[in-house]
């Protein structure tokens, strides 16, 4: 396919020298440095590509600032906005210009927890995608690379995770274990992988048809060789892509778990900010400024990832074609 | 069993909003349906019934409809309309008044009691209900342990029940029992329970109507849907006033309130403040603000144990130490906690029996008290060797950190609230605190597997049960089993005078003791009573004209001792008030905002991966 030229690691087939500038010095060039040059100019490539995508800009700009803000956070609010005895207002206060988003029931700043909840949120939607990515890249690559009946065992158990039905799992994978975090994380990130396990084993098996990989083999290649050095290269675009489109799902995941109750009760975070309005009773009580915040940020931040995913897919993949 | 805890009236635990995954699903998709489609169906309902119907929304599941097995409150407060105790409490202030029997006669040696059964008490299929009923019904449960599961505590010191004649009811005891005209067990008809076979799986919800002989007799059940009662015309008491009564399940605290908006449902409990302040300003409605009869309190494992000495679980062994159990409530400011969780709507905590039962009530004075002062609770830290280290962490002489667990229900808002503050207070002290909310906590608690745990109970006007829990004899037989124990409390002092009040017939006397245990239990540190939170309900005036509260000045309407609040409802004059309020539509607006918004952000995300598949196919 297309990633041995687009790729941003070694490619694997063999490169002509690179053109030597007239003038420049004589030494040959180190691995090491020409690596550099090729993964620089890549990424320049990569970046003047992905500028032809204006939703993708769009997207970045969104996630920039995002990001910024929850970084940013203990700069803006501080820690102590979600500290219940320090809590400045009173129970479910209205917009005001002192609480800009109103307070929640324990009197803290409904505006401060968004900012101080995009941490975790972020957090957990980044940890989950990378978690499920790993393990979907892994049985991917282990069960394209090895195929016969290794190959049918693990996709069978991939498909059963397939049809699954992901958030009945997670809730399942959620209750039995203890609140936390790093549950939620485990949660989501044990049940998405099987997508990107699907995607990884056909590019596997795509890249291990090429003359190179009998070569490498025929060189004493071995399968971790072959695994790590050849194929998992080649598979990285998708990878990255896939990453990218992930994280909105780990973090829609996550608000819905935190929602469900099955979030760590004593972290804030935009899901379980929900929760915490429903709790209250905000929606009969016609609190509705408790609960827009929240769900808005939610689809917010999963638009923008996205949208982002989007467009680095198209890049890294001319097949899907460009003017989108 | 028991130890749930959060709960209980006596043996009734104490409503659970909800159950696990299960619930959760409910909550979310179903309830914002149930908004919109429900009042719909809910009318047609009432015309085809043609009669007035009181609907009461509930949210916590039936255990069982039998008397013998049933201990959660929903289960028990059916059972006291369905089938009629021996005796019963006044709404008014609790004292105990005729029930099945009229009157109560204890031999002098208060070995031997005598009741004399109404004659004019009747099953719903016209027999007459007799003391040989009442009389089967005890001895099933002394012979029988599965009939013993709910109330055996009562009938354990029973020596042999009789019935002489139809009239006449003759308990004798084994050993004088201060609990004799408090007996809370549903007297049940032999001529249909004789034919049951195992009663630790009869269930009683086969059959419909269930025979009983209360105000009321069910006619329905639907698991996690809705009970149905009829009144019993030939109650003799009086026959309820309602044609119908129905407890309709609704898992979402928001649901029963946006159907009480609706007109939908006519009463709703368990509100939350945020909920009660906005009912309180519509029309139509009446918030019922009452003290409850239920304690708050934060147990602390005083090391698991079982009656044949055997210790087990894994509770953190600093909290054997009375001054770190000292420490830990100096730290804890009550008033911050009703103020802020409870919104006002609940009272401190002191004593151990709330303040609603004046007779029983105790609270601590002088030097005893553990007032909320953290210098305090540090200064009682370092003197027992419990030093901050150079991170500001609490650590034991034995070089182990002063790092607590606490259990909570997943359900409830108010034990992750109060978490949150524990956590901030104790974290200044330098001890550390980790909530675990759980849906069931009474897997880790019954295998003692806990530090600190969040508990409660509802008190009955006998406080027997609630002290009984307490007390040696109830911990498990062996680590294995389960025992009526809430938190594996075993102490000799407090043993003893359970004994003496126990056999103390006279109530002042009885009130003393039942005191003095309460300022032991305080003195252990084993159970801290943080708060008695209030009743919160409401009703709809254009439903229910009059409703008894009990007590009747400032009392509680859902989860009583007796019938009162259902059997005394009257049911509004038709066209009374206006037709359901347009205010709470706000409300389910911005509710259904929110899930908009969400169903967008998804609908955004999966159209634009659809798109992905679509050009991949191209």
């Amino acid at each position: 396919m297309t990633s041995s030229t687009t790729s941003a690691t070694p490619a694997p087939e063999p490169l002509e020298p690179p053109p030597a500038v007239p003038g420049s010095v004589r030494k040959p060039l180190s691995a090491a440095s020409l690596a550099r040059q090729r993964r620089k100019a890549s990424a320049v490539r990569f970046w003047k590509q992905y500028r032809t995508h204006r939703a993708g800009l769009y997207g970045l700009a969104g996630l920039v600032l995002i990001a910024l803000l929850a970084l940013a956070a203990p700069l803006l609010v501080g820690a102590d906005v979600q500290s219940v005895t320090a809590a400045p207002g009173t129970a479910l206060e209205s917009p005001s210009t002192e609480f800009p988003l109103g307070t929640d029931q324990f009197g803290r700043s409904l505006l401060g927890l968004l900012i101080w909840g995009a941490r975790i949120s972020l957090l957990v939607g980044l940890l989950a995608a990378a978690l499920s990515v790993a393990i979907g890249t892994l049985v991917g690559i282990v069960a394209g690379h090895y195929g016969g009946w290794f190959s049918t065992v693990v996709m069978r158990i991939t498909d059963w995770f397939l049809v699954m039905p992901a958030l009945v799992l997670a809730i399942v994978l959620a209750t039995v274990m203890s609140r936390s975090m790093w549950t939620v994380v485990l949660a989501i990130g044990v049940t998405s992988w099987p997508t990107t396990a699907r995607l990884v084993r056909a590019q596997t098996i795509a890249v291990e048809s090429r003359p190179y990989i009998e070569r490498a083999t025929a060189l004493g290649g071995g399968h971790r060789h072959v695994m790590t050095r050849h194929v998992l290269p080649n598979v990285m675009p998708l990878v990255l892509a896939q990453t990218t489109l992930g994280i909105s799902t780990a973090i829609l995941t996550e608000a819905t778990l935190a929602f469900l109750g099955l979030g760590d009760p004593t972290v804030v975070s935009w899901g379980g900010m929900l929760q915490d309005a429903r709790e209250a009773g905000a929606v009969s009580s016609g609190h509705w400024w408790y609960l827009a915040p929240p769900g808005i940020a939610i689809a917010l931040v999963a638009l923008a990832f996205t949208l982002c995913g989007r467009a680095v897919e198209s890049v890294l993949n001319p097949k899907l074609g460009v003017g989108r | 069993m028991v130890m749930v805890t959060k709960v209980p009236p006596r043996p009734a635990r104490r409503p659970h909003r909800a159950h696990g995954a299960l619930r959760v699903l409910l909550a979310s998709g179903v309830a914002a349906t149930s908004l919109v489609v429900a009042p719909g169906t809910a009318r047609a309902e009432d015309d085809k019934a043609g009669g007035t119907t009181l609907t009461v929304a509930v949210s916590q599941s039936i255990d069982s409809l039998s008397p013998f097995l049933a201990q959660k409150l929903t289960s028990t407060s059916i059972h006291r309309l369905a089938y009629e105790y021996l005796t019963n409490y006044d709404p008014k202030d609790a004292r105990t008044i005729p029930g099945l029997a009229t009157e109560w006669k204890p031999s002098p040696d208060k070995l031997t009691w005598t009741y004399t059964i109404r004659g004019d008490s009747y099953w719903s299929d016209g027999t007459q209900a007799t003391a040989e009923d009442a009389a089967w019904t005890f001895t099933k449960m002394m012979t029988d342990p599965n009939a013993a599961t709910a109330n055996g505590s009562f009938t354990a010191n029973f020596e042999k029940v009789t019935a002489p004649d139809p009239q006449t009811l003759v308990i004798k005891l084994k050993k004088p029992q201060a609990t004799m005209t408090a007996l809370d067990v549903p007297i049940v008809p032999k001529h249909v329970w004789e034919k049951v076979g195992d009663f630790s799986k009869f269930n009683n919800d086969r059959q419909f109507p269930v025979v009983g002989n209360g105000p009321f007799v069910i006619t329905d059940y639907k698991v996690d849907q809705y009970v149905k009662l009829k009144p019993n015309r030939k109650f003799w008491r009086g026959a309820p006033k309602f044609d119908e009564l129905v407890f309709k399940y609704y898992k979402d605290g928001d649901a029963a309130v946006a159907a009480l908006q609706k007109g939908e449902v006519s009463f709703v409990p368990n509100l939350t403040p945020a909920q009660a302040d906005a009912l309180k300003t519509q029309k139509n409605i009446k918030v019922n603000d009452a003290p409850g009869r239920r304690f708050f309190a934060l147990a602390t494992n005083p090391g698991a144990r079982s009656r044949d000495g055997r210790t087990f679980g894994n509770g953190h062994k600093a909290l054997l130490d009375p001054a770190v159990r000292k420490a830990l409530f100096l730290a804890v400011d009550r008033t911050t906690l009703v103020d802020k969780v409870f919104q006002g709507h609940a009272v401190e905590g002191e004593g151990y029996i709330p303040p609603r039962f004046g007779s029983y009530f105790w609270k601590p004075d002088g030097d005893q008290v553990r007032r909320y002062d953290p210098e305090e609770a540090a200064k009682v830290l370092d003197a027992a060797g419990y030093r901050k280290n150079g991170e500001g962490k609490r650590v034991g002489k034995d070089g182990r950190p002063l790092d607590f667990r606490i259990l909570c229900h997943a359900t409830d808002p108010n034990d992750k609230a109060v978490g949150k503050y524990l956590q901030e207070w104790w974290g200044e002290l330098g001890i550390g605190l980790k909530v675990e909310c759980l849906d069931s906590v009474s897997d880790p608690w019954t295998k003692g597997d806990y530090d600190l745990a969040f508990d409660g109970w509802s008190v009955n006007p006998d406080p027997d049960y609630v002290l009984s829990i307490h007390t040696c004899g109830a911990l498990p037989a062996t680590p294995k089993d389960s025992g009526a124990t809430d938190n594996f409390i075993c102490d000799k002092e407090f043993d003893g005078l359970y004994a003496q009040q126990a056999v103390e017939y006279d109530t002042a006397k009885r009130a003393d003791l039942v005191k003095r245990m309460q300022s032991r239990l305080y003195d252990t540190g084993y159970m801290n009573v943080m708060a008695y939170p209030n009743a919160l309900e409401a009703y709809r005036t254009d439903q229910i004209a009059s409703i008894t509260t009990m007590p009747e000045a400032a009392g509680n309407l859902w989860g009583q001792d007796g019938y009162w609040s259902w059997w005394s409802a009257v049911p509004a004059a038709p066209g009374s008030g206006g037709s359901g309020s347009g205010g709470s539509s706000t409300g389910v607006i911005a509710g259904i905002g929110a899930v908009v918004v969400v169903a967008v952000g998804l609908g955004v995300v999966l159209g634009l991966r659809r798109r992905s598949t679509a050009d991949d196919r191209e």
